[in-house]
Formats: C-alpha cells, structure tokens, sequence
C-alpha cells in the first residue's frame, strides 16, 4: 500500500491499476477500468519551487515540457523530445544555457507536479483583480428563527471575507431582491418576480447598466472591458471593505419574505429565478474571473423555473420511489433548467455553492448538475443553526485552515497514443474540444481532452477514465522496449491570489500484456483506487443509466475479478485465497452495497445527492472513509486500536469512535455510560477515565478540523436512539436470527441483512465456478 | 361678489356700458318684466360699508381655523434646479396648513339628529349645526360647549349630516336669516317669460310675446325683484371672513390685513356647505329685448344685411352677460310646482323644498315635453347634468342622513326607484305609488304612518327622504359586497432625468409632502409612494425605525408590485418617514441621466399594489413615455411631417393611440383605482392617449405647459391640495332613473361603464358632473310629473358607505312656448359643448363647428318659427331664456378646442377638461371674464371685490389699461403699452411693460392696489376652485397674442365678430323661414 502513498504524495495520482494491461483485450478483461484518482492543487512538497514563467510547450502535440522529455544537450541547438509525440523541439533562445548540470526546475526528476505562474489568460481591467467575487443568494422564506441563524452565520462570515474581495447579494423568496450595495442615501433593491426568467440582455437593459451611456449596438456585453462602466458595476459588486457597513445593516434588516403563506401551503420561494439572476448578474459584471455564488437555501423552490415541488402541501417532495417510476412531475423539467444554468456559469468560469438547511428537502438532486459542474461546494445540513453549517460556512471563509478555493480552472490531458480518455467523473464540466486522445465511448464529462473547472480546491480530485486502444500484435506480445504509458495533466486556474497558474504533473506507468500478464497487474493493483472508482463508477450509473442493478453488477464484477485473479481450484470455494493486493477488495464491496452510495432507499434523493457530490470530489482516502467507515476502539485495555466494523465490536467497557466521513460517531459502551453518568470522570481519583472518554472526543475533533464539510458529530450511549447511526455501519455478523451467542455486554442488530462472513462464503462459492 | 347677508341692490357700474340699459329700454318696446334695477339704475346704490366679499360663509372658519396663518410662515417650497429658484420662494404659496374639519362626510361618532345649539339660529338655516359634537377640528371653536350630542340611537329618524361649520360663526352673529328661508318673499329669480327681440327695424313693434307671462311680470312691477332684504343681518356683523380665501399671494412676512389667510379652498368639510363658485355674471335678470335698430332694407338680400347691418348695429345693445352680484334664494319646489333654477353661474342659496338643488341635477328644460315629436321640433335637447356631490352654499341646509338600519332604504320593489317625496302614499299609508315606474308597492310595516288630510304621510315633513329633494342613505350590508375601502392616496412622481432637471419632480414632492397634512386623518387613510423613470421605484415605509426601503420594479414590459404590504400604509404610521422620503427623493435621483419614462408601466404597478383596496392614483408626469407597458411615440412630430396626411390623419392624433391603456384603465376601474394625472411638462406628451386612464377611471388631467418651476409649483400644489382634500367618495356607482316614458339614452363624463344602466365611479368627487341625455320612450301626460332620480353609491373617505339620492320632479307640457320658457340656458350650451368636445376627435373641425352653430340655429328657427308672433322677417327673435346662446356659440366656435390651429396637446387637454366640467363652469371656460384692474382705486366705493366684466373686444381695452381675464383655468393679465408706470410698479414691482417676463409670480406689495389685485385674483380662485396659471400679457409677443385670442367678440382672420355672427345667424334663419 504504501508505495502507491508515496506515488500519490509525488503526484497527487492514485489509479487502480498501477501495472496497466498493455491491450485492449487485457484492459477489457479487468473489469476496473484504467483510471487515475487526481486531486490537481493537492498542495505540493514545500521544496518545490514555484516557476515564474510560462512552460515549454511541445510544438507538435502542446504538452508540456517535463523530466521524461529526453534533452539533448550536446548539441548546439538544443533540443527536447516529447515524450508523447516524439517530436523534437528547440529551446528558445533563453533556455541556451542549460546544460546537464543546470536544469531547469522542470527537468529535475523529483519535479514531476510543478507550478508554473503565468500571465492571465484574462487579464481584469480594474476589477476583482487579487480579489475573489462573493455573490451572496440568501432565501428569506424561512421561520424567523432560522433567519436569524442565517443572519447571525452570513454577518459573521462579513467579518472574514478578505477586504478586496468583491461582494453582493441577492435576498429571494416570491420575488428575487438584488440588493444595490453602492447606493448610498437609502437601502435599493430590484425586485424580479419570482416566476419569470430574465435573460442576461433584459438584465442589462432592467438594471440600467446603459443609463448613462449608449448601450453598443453589436458584440457581446459583459464586464468592464465590453463596455460596462466600473461605476455600474461598482452598484452591485462592492469591495467588501467599501460595503461593510450596508451589507451589515442590510442583513440586519433582512425581513422573512413578506408575502402571505396559506397553511395549505409551502412559501412561493423562487430559487432557480434568483440563482439565474444571480448567474446573470455576475456573468454582466465580472464574467471570465472567479466569482462564486454562494446560495443559502430554506427549503424547497416551488416558484418560476427550477421549482421541485408545487406549493400545494398535499403533494409530497418526490423520493427516490417517485423519480424510479418517474412520477415526479417537476424533477426533469428542473433538472434541465439547472443544467442549463451550469452552463451559463460554466462558460462564465462561476462556481455556485449551495447550503442548504432545511428539515425537508430543498432540491439539491436538482441543483447537483449545476453544483457539480461549476465544482461547487455543497453543505446539506438541518437547520442554519446547525453546527454543520454554521462551522462549514466559517471554514469557507477562514484564511488559517484554507480550503486552497481557487477557480477558474481548466484542465487538460496528455498521454501515451496508445491510451485514450473516456471522460472524467468529478466536479468538471466537459469543453467538447475533440481530440485524438478523445475514446469514442464517453464517461461522465467526456469527449473531450479539456475540463472547465470553474472552482476547485486543495481537496478536489477527478476520477480520469482511460481506455487502452492498442490492438494485440506480434510486436506488443514482444513486450517492446518501451513499456511505458505517459500521462500528464495540466491544470490553469485561478489561484485564491489572483494569479493565474499552470500545474503540470507528469508520470508514466509500465505495460504489461499478453498471457503472463496476471501476476504483473495483480502487483500494481491499488484496491483502495479500485474501490473508489468502483464506488463513483456505480454512483454514475445509478444516475444516468435506467433500469440500472447497482448490486447486481457490482456483484458480478467482484465476482470476475476473484474468479480472474483469485488463487483457487474450481469448483472449490475452500481452496479460494487472494493475493494481498486484493484481497481487502471483496470487503470494499461488501461496504459499498451497503452504503448511501447504493442503498438510495433509506435516503431522501437530496442527501444521496449530496453524498454523491462529495464522493465525487473527495480524494481516495477520504472517499474510502465513505465506502468503508473507520471504527477504533478505545479502552481500559489497551490504546486506540482500529477495530472490525462489526457488531462484535461492540462491548460495554469499550468506547468506540466511528467514522463514516459525513457523520463522527462516538459510541460509549453500556458500563462506560454508566460511569459517565454517575460523574466519575469529574472526580479526580478517575481521571484516566476522564481521559479516556476525552480521547475520542480529541481524535473526533480532530477530524472535523480536516473536513469540509464539517461532519456531523453523534455522541451517543449503547441502546441510546442515537446508536443507531453506528449500527447501522455495521456489518451484521450477530442479529436477531443468529444463533451465536452474543458476548456479555456485546449488542445485536435488528436486520435481516447478509452478514460480510455470508457474502464471502458465495462470493467464493461463485467465484471457482 | 355678492353680498347676501344685506339688502342688495342691483348694481351696474356706471363705467360700464352707462347707457346700455337706458337705451335699450328707450329703443326696444318691450315689456320689461320683472327688474330689480329700476331704483338703482346707475349702480350708485348706498353700499353697507365693509362688507366681505364672501359675507355668506366666512363664520365657519372662524370657528374651526385657528386664525390667519402666521405671517412670514412659508411651507416647505420645492427647490427647483436652478439658483434662482431656490431663493425665490415660489409666491401664492399657501403659509399655513389649516387644520380644518376633514371633508367628506361625518366623522363616525355623531349621528344623530342635532338640538340646535343653545341661542342658536332658526333651525331652517343654521339648525343642524353640532359644533359640540364634533370631535377634533372643532375644537377651537369659540363655542364653550355646544350641545351634547346625542346618542346614535334613532336609527331610522332623519340624521343631520351636516358638520356645524358654520354654526359658530352664526352664533356670534346672530341669526341671519331670521323668519327662515321658507317664508322668505320669493326672490325675483324665475326669468321673467318674455323673449328678446333683436328687432330689426324701429318700425317693428315687439310685441309682449306672451300676455299672461308679461302679467305676471309685468314691466310695471319691477321692484318685485327686489323682494326686500333676504338677509336680515346687517352686513356690518358679519364676522371678517377668516380663513374664507382659498387662494392667498402671501408674501413673505407680509400681514394680511383683510384677514385673507392664503388658505386655499378651505371650505368645510361637507359638500352641501361648500361655497358654491359664485357667478361670474350671470344673466339673472333678463334684457328683454335688445334692439337691432338698423333694420337691413331687404332681409332676404343677406350681403345687404351683413353690410348694413353690420354697420349699424350698436355692439353695445346686442345680448351680453349681465352681471349680477345678488344672491338669489332659491326654493327648488313653490306651491307644489317646480321652481326653475337660478342660472348655474349666478350666487344662490337653494332652500330644497322636494326637488333637489339644481347644484346637483339640472335639467336643459324645465319642463318636459310630453312627447318626443314636440322635442324634436324644438330642436333642444332633453338631458341632465347630474353633479352628485357638488358644492353646496355655505349657508344652505346640510343634506340629511337618513338611516335605515339594517333594511336599508324603502325602495320601489320594481324599478328599485329610492324612496322621494313624489312617491304617492295611498290606501292609508299601507302602500304607495312609485313615481318613476307607477307600481304600486306595499309600505314595509315599520315605515307606514297614516296620512293627512291634504293625502300626504302625517310625518312628511320630519322625515327628509319625503320632504326633500336630496337625501344620503346609511347604506346596509345589502349595498357593501366587501367592506368600504379605505381612503388609499398613492403617489406616483416621474423622476427621469427631465423631470428632475426641470424642477418638476421637487414641486411634485414638495407640493406632496405639503398635502400630506391635509389628508384626512385617520385609521382609514393610507399611502403609498413610488417613483419611475425607465423603472419603477416603490418605497417600503413601514420599517420601525429604518429608513424606507427603496424597491426597483425592473420589469417595465410586465410589472408587478414588489411587496404586498408595506408600500400602502396607514397615514399615521409612516408620517415621518414619508416626510424624509419626499425630501430626499429630488436629491437622490439629482445625477438621474435616465430620459426615458415608463408612464404606463408605472401606473400598472401602482395599480398592482392597490388592486386589494382601490383608491386615488396621483400620477405626476413630465415627458412623453417612451418605454415600457402603453409607451407612446412623439405623434405630433410624426403628423407634422406628415402634414399632407390629410384631415384624416390629423384627427388620428386627437384619439388614442391605441387601445393598451384603455384596456388597462378598465381593470384599473374595476378594481376602484381612479388616476389623476398631473402634467408638467415642457414637450408634448400625447394626453390624447394619456387622458383615456384618468377619463374612464373618473380622474382628471392637470396640464402645465410649459412647465415652469418658479411659477408652476404653487399652483402644483393647490391643485393637488384640492384633489385631495375636495369633498369626495371612492367606489361608486351612479344610476339616473326617470319616470315612464323617459330614459337614459346615454351617460358621459369621466367614468368606466361596464353595464348600459349604471355609471361605475372608482371616485368621485364634487367637481364632476356627467351628462346624462335622455329620450322618449312613451307620451307623458301634460299635467302630470316626471321625474329623475339620481342615485349615487358611494364611499366617504371615512369609510362609511353612503347612497346620495337626488329628486328633480318637473311637469310636463305639451305647449311649445312653456318648453322655451323653461329653458335652461347654462345647461343647454354645457351639453352642446360637452358633445361638440366628444365630437372634435372624430370629426373635422369645420364639421364640429357646424354643428355646434346648426344646434343653434335650429332652436332659435324652432323658436322663431313656432313661438314668436312677430310679423316681421326682419327682426332677429331670440327666446328670452335662450338670448345669450348665440354669443355661447360664437365663443365655443372660437375655443382652442375648436380652433384647428392650436397644439394637440393643448386640444386635447381642452377635450378633457370639458368632459366632466361642472356647469357653472362652462360658460366662463369659453367665454372668460374679463376686469380692469389699472383702475381699482378709483373703484374704491365699490364694495365687490371683483369689479364688473367687461365684454370680450378689444375695443374696450385702452392703452393705459391693464386687464385680467380668467376663464377658470387661465388668469391673464395683460398690460398695455401706455400704462402709468406707477401702476405697475405698486402692482408688479416692475417699472415698465418691457420688463413683463414670462416667468410671472403674483406678490402682495405694501400698496392698495396690489392688495386689492390680490384680493381679486384670491376671490376668482375661490370661486373657480381653482387656483389659476397666472400668466403677464403684453401687445406685441406671443402673451399678448394668446390674450387677444380670448377677446371673442372681436372679428378675426378665421372668425365673426358677434355683431356679424348675429347676423349671420339671422340670415340663416331666414332663409330657413323662406
């Protein structure tokens, strides 16, 4: 395992196979696709310098200069060779004096991920330069508790926004308030009726953008640079420092929405029109550099384009049952208007956040595409005054614990010509710029080799899906001298400080084909990379595919895969064993048909929505956490020590902490809340059981402080209500049915779910099949 | 003018027309019927000394107006953009904002039936006066306690209505009216029945065209019209009348000596008690016959008689206005016969005796013709003019409250006819008759009472609704399908950038801001603001302690109301804010580069948020709307260009556009939402299709041309302060019913109709009229009545609902002659010009023009061919009633409606404003007074304050004159070229006629004849309720021109002069006779 750790810290890349099948034929039989898990701003070694000037760039193929390239540095004119086209290529005339001994940093082969700063693609005539654009989109169809939590949240958050940051916000609820910041004898708002959609022109002609100026007659209006004056601007989008004070004392002000709402009724909210509004607003004023819109969501839209429900309280918000039998009269019409809202932001480079906090649920499956798409980030929580949300939305906003939020991005690939890409499936969105590298099957945001990342962050990883082209032949059998694939990702974006960068990770993996081939894969087999893109790949297809069988084709997957590489004689299960490499996988998958991932039905369609998001987005180790959550036991006995995620962990005398990425669990045994509640660990002859109960409480701390989104924290009691978010995890080796006697002070699960023991004796007896 | 509180004689100004009537008695041998002037022929009667010029009304306000405002008190004056304007506070600005009684109806507390209060007047005047009883406003009444008020308890008893405004003022004077109005001798008010003859040859001997007429008043018995004093009460006890100007020229810092207070119409607050606008001159007395001595040789050769005649004629002989400055009482039913009104522009106090007073229903004849062919060959036409809450007399009897309780008014079962003193009881009171409709319905049990000896109802006379020709129903549930709206006042301001850099937005809000505490006080009153320019901007002003909010309506193709509360709230809640928001709003919009106006979007918004109540939409615009719902192009550009269009085309641009904004002001009237537009502009804004939303929503249109900050703003805002604080009802619905055999033809006047039968009036308030023409269904009995009923549903701005119901009962006849006789001239040229100002978008000038002439004509052919015995063909006969419509025709022929030559907007805007205009109002609109002012000091005895007029050629006017002319909308004064330079400086502060501005601003010097001038100019305001655009006239430029327009006497390029108008009538009608 570890090997593919430090790949991961040297490169940011984590792929399944780490040995890759060498044909098509062989990349077929793997059944895991050839992928790589990248997170392209993973921070990188400290040593690693930043380059102050734009790469060399391949004449032939656009691909960026690196330490596979092969230099020649004895000749006069010095040249490089592409390592994916072969072409030969002269150093510009600055480059004369490097030599073998002087490289530069690029060649160095520890370099493989390096940043370059570049100029701007687009350079900001005056605004927002340096300066992040913060829209907010505020629903006031809310109890007037939960606005004041809202309030209390956004007034904070003011606080921290970096002064040059530029910032708005638009209030909604039946009629969507954009509030002019920069209008200073009274509070102006505009007021757009909820129910109807405002193109960007009506926009620029509404909000008098041209009132004192002739409006051009031709071409594309958008910013400063196209006509816009900064002072037009300036009335919307304000410095945060110039705008402090109107945005606290509007915000301070903010009433629920005024309009009356018949009890039979849910609030007329309008969330689609204000986030179109909002996606207008900013494409007329800042387009082409970072900008986020940051909306803040009460409950379901029921107004104008986007809504998910009627207002009518009789008709319940759509399930998981509903959308599978698609009886959900609202859900494809939204959808498709919040696509098309993902590609306005797309091509604008804007990202839209989404917090939503409601019991009920607000239509975040609907919003997914346009979230997802833009790399936004997404925080689902109760209530405003929820810890989830009020810590997300500090940490969005807190320079020391950054989140890296950069946007703009765009990411590109380079590889092997022998290597094709298929898509990515992460928080991107397509180009459609066709290439040769483009596979003719596409998956998730695919043909195409360029990604628009409008927001991305240290954390952000994308699942690349390959396909290797190469046809057996009589030379490939030959395991040619040059078995090696390259790959390199180049990621532009904005950085958080305004700079435009380029980071270009560079890495190349062996070959392996023909028949021999099996144990050359199985070494470089990274089953945690596996299970995740098992988990992202299902997750897609449960999306997109109908009438689509998670379980059965996860299982029949696990299933080849034993049977392909497992040790065993036919037909006897007993004889079956798995190489190291794999053999943790089969557990991987027992988890993930049991996780949210799959099992969609204990879900409202909003939070698998929700989970998907973050899967997608997360990188490997996190995204195993949500596979397969982590469980350590703490006790008397012995230190923190992982446990089995199974019943029998469960004992009275024991603390255990579990970790399901969304949710931190802290499990106090039968005695050990017992002793609590009897008020032991306050007194000081207990004080190591004080420290014990307060060891998972630090470790659980702990993590919350790495997460975005903040996890929920359960603390909870052994046959407390509350237990149940850890057993639920659990894999069911004692329940009610079993005839195993349960330990004293063990616990069972009340499900007629298969135990992980069952699962493995079929999976064996179905594997030497 | 008048003084009625005083033995009055007839006065003529000796400097006017000295010999006009001598001459006319000398060369016209007629009988002259009936004249009051005969002692005082000279008009030096002895005048009671320091009598008011409003005797009749000015106690009221003594009572409920603290006094005169402070001197040197100056509200709060726009700031027009310029410099200039900021230090010169726009004049005639009213100082003070009296806090008078609130108009409209009652206040809730005090229905009951009033005790006089102690020591108090006869009850036939002053009777229904409860000072004590009204709450707030009075309390400064110099009453110490006035009567306790009784409580509300006897429902269905007659409940005065009346608020006591005048009572006070009768207290300290005394009864005024001692014996009562009812016994008071009969004033020489019914026209003597004779005609006027133009005769048309010395030799012709006019004869006394109807003996038993001429008997009755015969010429001997001319001091039966001067019955004595009317008015026992010396004038010399008559309170000063403070407060009573409702016009003031403050200046700054000046004291009123004459106790004027600048207070602008402040009138009490009930209609029937308001100060009716007292004649202009009003031809009360009748000329019997004016001589045309040079009788042409050959009637038949018209060039020979348009030549000679012309040449001989004394212009000083023909019809004129006579002026008059009597009150007339008026008892509207004698001896169980229809009265015939005083004409409508002359100073009455109507005692209503059965038939309502004439202020709110007049009929073109007085007596009805029994069937439609003897109509038709008279050639007039049958019609009301129907003014439901006019203004009354200060002095004349409060229309009674009549409460039924729960069952509401006893109605006929059939027609649904209001119950009036003309429906007979029979059968011992168990049923009556209806007299509109003849069923006969069951007296609901708890209304019968037996009845007399003379067949009346034992309590007729204690029961208002069946002794008096105007009562007001407590309407029931019945009437309501909602509760009564509150009294919504919403304020609409343009803000584009030409509005605010002409000033007109500062005076819109100034003027505003200055109204807002003349609104009615009250739960019930509420407000909402908004301003626009290609936006709309609306203003949320219940925010605690915030500042308002301002709300953007972007969208101008389809508006919406931004918030469903808060932009319309209660009066008392936002005060302060609205105040701060008024003041802000011409700074905040300063930089305002926006030009373009969404007029049309803007009322749709407006509309939106008062769509759950109704109310007043005040709408102050400035530039043509170029965007937007209902936006308009600049269609007298286009015509221009366009010219060689033809006629067709140019009649297009007095018609609207198109139908958006009709289309829009129906739902705005469905929903009671009624627009006044104000227009201040400097362009042309097309009111041909702006006018359509305040017409057909019952509003009107305020129009100033150019726009100017430093003058307009004054009147801005008296207008506004009258639009708002006038007497008035929201929500409703008007329906004339009459007797069988008469119907409604048709309704005109501004107001939606969606049913045939009823007239649907968002508001309405006391200075619209609506004609009503009327036709034939049947033969009516000679001998019998007929009447009309007008019946009003309404909603007083107090809320309350309330059903105004007017009764004009008049007999029948079969006889030519009666119908002439009873002829009402004031409302027979009304509708001819109301239906000449319909006419004009539709049809050719030269067509409307002979039509209104052939309307003409054919009544006097009718009259000349039917009813004069007169042999010979030479003498130009006029009915006596009727003599002045020919020079009415000629003036209507002449007004810049009529004239093709005039600007549209200026057409159109005269359209408009002759649509609902009140009777006593049309006559001066078309035929203006005019007064000479250079030589007031020399009128010193004169006690009037207006001297007399003068007629309209320019023959009259001198070179050392100055001149004012009004018309009720316009005050001209024209300066001559050879003026004492003295003169104008006392008056204008200028020394010569050169350095006449445009820009005029009337000021109050420390001089008596700027006092006086101003004295005159207040008294025309008060009188015309109207605050008048002042304007500075001399020979030579544009000003002097427009003046010399209104001379209408006088012959010009495209017009007869009178004289040859005459004649050419009279050629008309002889050839007709041949």
């Amino acid at each position: 395992m570890t090997e593919f750790l430090d790949l991961e810290n040297q490169d940011s890349v984590r792929m399944p196979w780490n040995v890759l099948p060498g044909t098509k034929s062989d990349a077929a039989n793997c059944l895991i696709p050839i992928s790589a898990v990248y997170t392209p701003l993973k921070p990188l070694p400290a040593a690693t310098p930043l380059l102050p000037y734009s790469p060399l760039r391949c004449r032939n193929c656009r691909s960026v200069i690196n330490p596979f390239s092969i230099v020649d540095f004895s000749s006069v004119n010095k040249i490089w060779i592409c390592c994916f086209c072969l072409n030969r290529n002269h150093f510009p005339p600055h480059y004369q004096s490097i030599s073998d001994q002087s490289m530069p940093a690029e060649l160095f082969p520890q370099y493989t991920t390096i940043e370059y700063e570049t100029t701007a693609p687009h350079e900001n005539s005056g605004q927002g330069v340096g300066g992040n654009v913060f829209l907010f989109v505020v629903d006031t169809c809310v109890i007037e508790e939960e606005l004041g939590f809202l309030k209390s949240a956004l007034l904070q958050v003011l606080g921290m926004v970096p002064e040059n940051c530029l910032i708005g916000l638009i209030s909604f609820g039946t009629y969507v308030h954009v509030h002019e910041l920069g209008f200073g004898q009274i509070p102006k708002v505009h007021v757009f009726k909820g129910t109807k959609e405002v193109t960007k022109d009506q926009l620029l002609e509404q909000m008098g953008f041209f009132a004192k100026r002739p409006r051009p007659t031709t071409g594309v209006i958008a910013g400063a640079r196209d006509g816009l004056s900064p002072e037009s601007i300036s009335r919307f989008l304000l410095p945060a420092s110039d705008c402090e004070f109107v945005l606290n004392s509007i915000l301070e002000e903010l009433q629920r929405d005024p309009w009356p709402v018949p009890s039979d009724q849910r609030a007329a909210r309008c969330t689609g029109t204000a986030l179109s509004l909002a996606a207008h607003l900013l494409g007329v004023c800042v387009p082409g550099s970072g900008a986020r819109i940051m909306a803040f969501l009460g409950g379901p839209s029921t107004e104008g384009s986007g809504a998910i429900v009627s207002k009518n309280l009789s008709e319940p918000i759509r399930s998981h049952k509903d959308l599978d039998k698609d009886s959900a009269p609202h859900y494809h019409k939204a959808v498709k208007f919040y696509e098309g809202l993902s590609r306005q932001l797309v091509h604008q480079g804007h990202v839209l956040d989404v917090f939503a906090c409601a019991l009920d649920q607000v239509g975040v499956a609907e919003l997914k595409t346009a979230v997802e798409k833009t790399g936004g980030l997404v925080v689902l929580a109760e209530s405003f005054g929820h810890s989830v949300f009020k810590e997300s939305v500090r940490r969005v906003f807190q320079s020391d614990q950054d989140l890296g939020l950069s946007s703009n991005g765009i990411f590109e690939i380079s590889c092997s010509k022998d290597m094709k890409i298929q898509g990515i499936i992460g928080p991107c969105a397509s180009l459609d710029k066709k290439g040769p590298l483009c596979s003719e099957t596409a998956i998730g945001q695919g043909n195409t080799t360029a990604w628009k990342l409008c927001g991305l962050d240290k954390t952000t990883s994308l699942c690349l899906i390959f396909d290797v082209i190469k046809k057996e032949s009589p030379d490939v059998l030959a395991q040619s001298e040059n078995n090696q694939f390259y790959f390199q990702f180049l990621t532009y974006y904005q950085h958080g400080s305004g700079q435009m960068r380029l980071r270009a990770t560079t890495f190349s993996r062996r070959w392996v084909a023909g028949p021999g081939s099996k144990e050359g894969l199985i070494s470089g087999f990274d089953q945690e990379a596996a299970a995740v893109v098992m988990a992202r790949q299902v997750s897609l297809k449960m999306e997109t595919e109908a009438e689509f069988d998670p379980i059965r084709w996860l299982d029949k997957s696990l299933i080849h895969i034993c049977s392909r590489y497992g040790e065993y004689q036919k037909d006897s299960p007993s004889s079956f064993s798995l190489s190291p490499r794999l053999s943790i996988f089969p557990q991987f998958m027992f988890n993930l048909r049991r996780s949210q991932f799959v099992q969609v039905f204990n879900n409202s369609p909003d939070e698998t929505a929700y989970f998907r998001m973050i899967l997608n987005r997360e990188n490997v180790a996190n995204s195993v956490v949500m596979i397969q959550p982590s469980l350590i036991s703490y006790s008397f006995h012995s230190g923190p020590e992982p446990a089995l995620l199974d019943v029998a962990s469960i004992a009275a005398d024991k603390i255990l902490l579990l970790d399901s990425y969304f949710t931190i669990v802290v499990f106090h045994g039968s005695t050990v809340a017992q002793w609590r509640k009897a008020g032991y660990h306050e007194l000081p002859e207990h004080q190591a059981f004080a420290q014990l109960l307060q060891a998972p409480r630090d470790e659980a701390d702990a993590i919350m402080r790495e997460r975005f989104p903040v996890p929920r924290l359960v603390i909870c009691d052994q046959h407390g209500s509350q237990a149940r978010f850890l057993l639920a995890k659990l894999n069911p080796s004692a329940t009610y049915n079993s005839d195993a006697p349960v330990a004293p002070g063990g616990d069972i699960l009340f499900t007629d779910d298969v135990s992980f023991e069952v699962f493995l004796d079929h999976l064996q007896r179905l594997a030497v099949q | 003018m008048a003084t009625p509180g005083g033995p009055r004689p007839r006065n003529f100004p000796p400097n006017y027309n000295p010999n006009a009537l001598a001459n006319n008695l000398q060369n016209l041998q007629v009988s002259q019927p009936n004249q009051q002037h005969s002692s005082n022929l000279g008009g030096n009667a002895p005048r009671p000394p320091n009598t008011t010029p409003f005797g009749q009304q000015p106690p009221s306000f003594a009572g409920s107006r603290p006094g005169p405002p402070p001197p040197g008190v100056f509200p709060r004056g726009p700031v027009p953009p310029s410099v200039q304007a900021q230090t010169t506070l726009p004049p005639n600005m009213v100082s003070t904002r009296p806090t008078g009684p609130p108009m409209g109806s009652q206040p809730p507390p005090p229905f009951a039936s009033r005790p006089p209060p102690p020591g108090a007047l006869p009850s036939s005047i002053g009777g229904h006066s409860a000072l004590g009883s009204r709450p707030g406003p009075f309390s400064s009444s110099p009453l110490p306690s006035g009567p306790s008020a009784p409580s509300y308890t006897n429902t269905s008893g007659p409940v005065g209505n009346g608020p006591p405004a005048f009572a006070s003022g009768m207290i300290q004077n005394g009864p005024r009216f001692p014996p009562g109005v009812g016994s008071m001798p009969r004033p020489a008010v019914g026209p003597p029945q004779s005609p006027t003859l133009l005769s048309s040859g010395p030799s012709s001997h006019p004869p006394q065209m109807r003996p038993g007429f001429g008997g009755l008043n015969s010429g001997a018995s001319s001091t039966m019209g001067q019955p004595g004093p009317p008015f026992s009460g010396p004038p010399q006890n008559m309170p000063p009348p403070l407060g009573s100007m409702p016009f003031s020229a403050p200046v700054p810092g000046m004291l009123q000596s004459s106790g004027s207070p600048y207070g602008m119409q402040t009138w009490p607050p009930h209609p029937q008690q308001m100060v009716p606008p007292p004649p202009t001159a009003g031809p009360m007395q009748q000329q019997p016959m004016f001589g045309m001595p040079p009788p042409p040789p050959l009637p038949n050769q018209s060039m020979a008689l348009s030549q000679t005649g012309q040449s001989k004629i004394d212009p000083n002989q023909i019809p004129r206005l006579a002026p008059s400055s009597t009150v007339i009482l008026h008892e509207t039913r004698q001896e169980n016969q229809a009265n015939p009104p005083p004409p409508a522009t002359s100073d009455y106090i109507v005692k209503d005796t059965g038939n309502c007073s004439p202020r709110y229903m007049r009929c073109t004849i007085n007596q009805i013709p029994c069937t439609v062919d003897l109509l038709s060959t008279s050639a007039m036409q049958l019609a009301l003019l129907v003014q439901p809450l006019a203004l009354s007399h200060p002095s004349e009897e409060p229309i009674q409250v009549v409460d039924f309780g729960e069952s509401g008014p006893v109605r006929c079962s059939r027609c649904k006819g209001y119950i009036n003193p003309f429906m007979k009881f029979i059968d011992q009171g168990r049923r009556f008759i209806c007299n509109l409709c003849g069923f006969t319905d069951e007296t609901p049990r708890d209304y019968h009472c037996n009845l007399g000896p003379d067949g009346r109802r034992r309590d007729a006379y204690e029961r208002p609704e069946l002794c008096r020709g105007t009562v007001e129903f407590v309407a029931s549930k019945e009437y309501m399908v909602r509760d009564p709206m509150p009294a919504v006042f919403f304020f609409l301001i343009d803000v584009s950038m030409n509005a605010i850099q002409t000033g007109a937005t500062a005076a819109a809000c100034s003027a505003i801001n200055q109204v807002i505490a003349d609104l009615p006080d009250g739960p019930q009153t509420m407000v909402g603001i908004a301003t626009f320019d290609s936006t709309v901007h609306f203003y949320s002003l219940k925010r605690a302690l915030q500042q308002p909010l301002m709300l953007i309506v972007p969208d101008i193709q389809d508006v919406y109301t931004p918030l469903q509360s808060d932009v319309i709230v209660q009066l008392a809640e936002c005060r302060q804010h609205l105040e701060i928001l008024l003041e802000s709003i011409p700074s905040m919009f300063q930089n305002n580069r926006t030009a373009d106006s969404a007029f049309g979007a803007a009322v749709k918004a407006a509309f939106l948020s008062m769509k759950s109540t109704g109310g007043k939409l005040l709408v102050f615009q400035s530039v043509l709307p170029s965007v937007g719902i209902g936006s308009l192009s600049s269609r007298e550009a286009e015509g221009r260009s366009n010219a060689s269009a033809g006629e067709k085309e140019a009649l297009k641009l007095l018609q609207p556009v198109d139908k958006t904004l009709k289309t829009m002001a129906i739902e705005f009237a469905e929903y009671q939402v009624c627009v006044d537009l104000f227009i201040t502009t400097q362009t042309y804004v097309d009111i041909a299709s702006l006018s359509v939303v305040p017409r057909t929503t019952g509003g009107q249109v305020y129009y100033y041309y150019p726009f100017s900050a430093l003058c307009d703003s004054a009147k801005l805002y008296n207008d506004l302060r009258w639009n708002v604080t006038r007497p008035q009802g929201f929500e409703a619905v008007m329906r004339v019913r009459c007797s069988q055999g008469i119907q409604v033809q048709e309704y005109s006047g501004n107001f939606c109709k969606r049913i045939p039968t009823d007239v649907d009036l968002p508001a309405i308030d006391c200075d619209k009229t609506i004609m009503v023409s009327l036709k034939h269904d049947d033969k009516l009995q000679e001998g019998s009545e007929c009447a009309f009923q007008c019946a009003l549903l309404y909603t007083t701005v107090y809320g309350q609902r309330r059903i105004r119901v007017s009764t004009l009962s008049l007999s029948c006849t079969n006889t030519l002659s009666n119908m002439f006789r009873s002829a009402d001239l004031d409302t027979q040229f009304a509708c001819i010009l109301k239906q000449a100002a319909n006419e004009i978008p539709s049809a050719p000038p030269a067509q409307v023009r002979d039509q209104a002439t052939n309307v003409c004509i054919n009544i006097l052919f009718a009259y000349r061919k039917f009813c004069a015995t007169v042999s010979s063909n030479g003498q130009l006969i006029l009915p006596e009633a009727l003599r002045l419509l020919p020079l009415y025709a000629l003036a209507l022929l002449k007004s810049n409606g009529l004239r093709s030559d005039g600007r549209l907007d200026d057409r159109s805007f005269w359209i408009n404003h002759v649509s609902p205009l009140p009777t006593p109002l049309v006559i001066p609109l078309v035929y203006p007074r005019m007064i000479a002012i250079h030589d007031l000091e020399e009128k010193a005895s004169d006690d009037s304050v207006i001297p007399t007029t003068i007629p309209l050629l320019s023959e009259n006017l001198t070179d050392e004159g100055i001149y004012l002319l009004e018309n009720g909308e316009d005050c001209l004064i024209y300066v001559a070229s050879s003026v004492d330079p003295n003169i104008l400086q006392q008056m204008f502060g200028i020394s010569s006629v050169e350095e006449i501005s445009n820009q005029f601003i009337l000021q109050q010097y420390d001089n008596s004849l700027s006092k006086k001038l101003n004295a005159i100019v207040n008294e025309i305001r008060r009188q015309r309720s109207s605050y008048l655009r002042l304007r500075l006239c001399r020979k030579g430029d544009s000003s002097g021109m427009l003046f010399f327009s209104y001379m209408v006497e006088d012959k010009t390029p495209s017009g007869l002069s009178y004289v040859e108008f005459l004649v050419h009538i009279h050629r008309l009608i002889q050839t007709k006779m041949a």
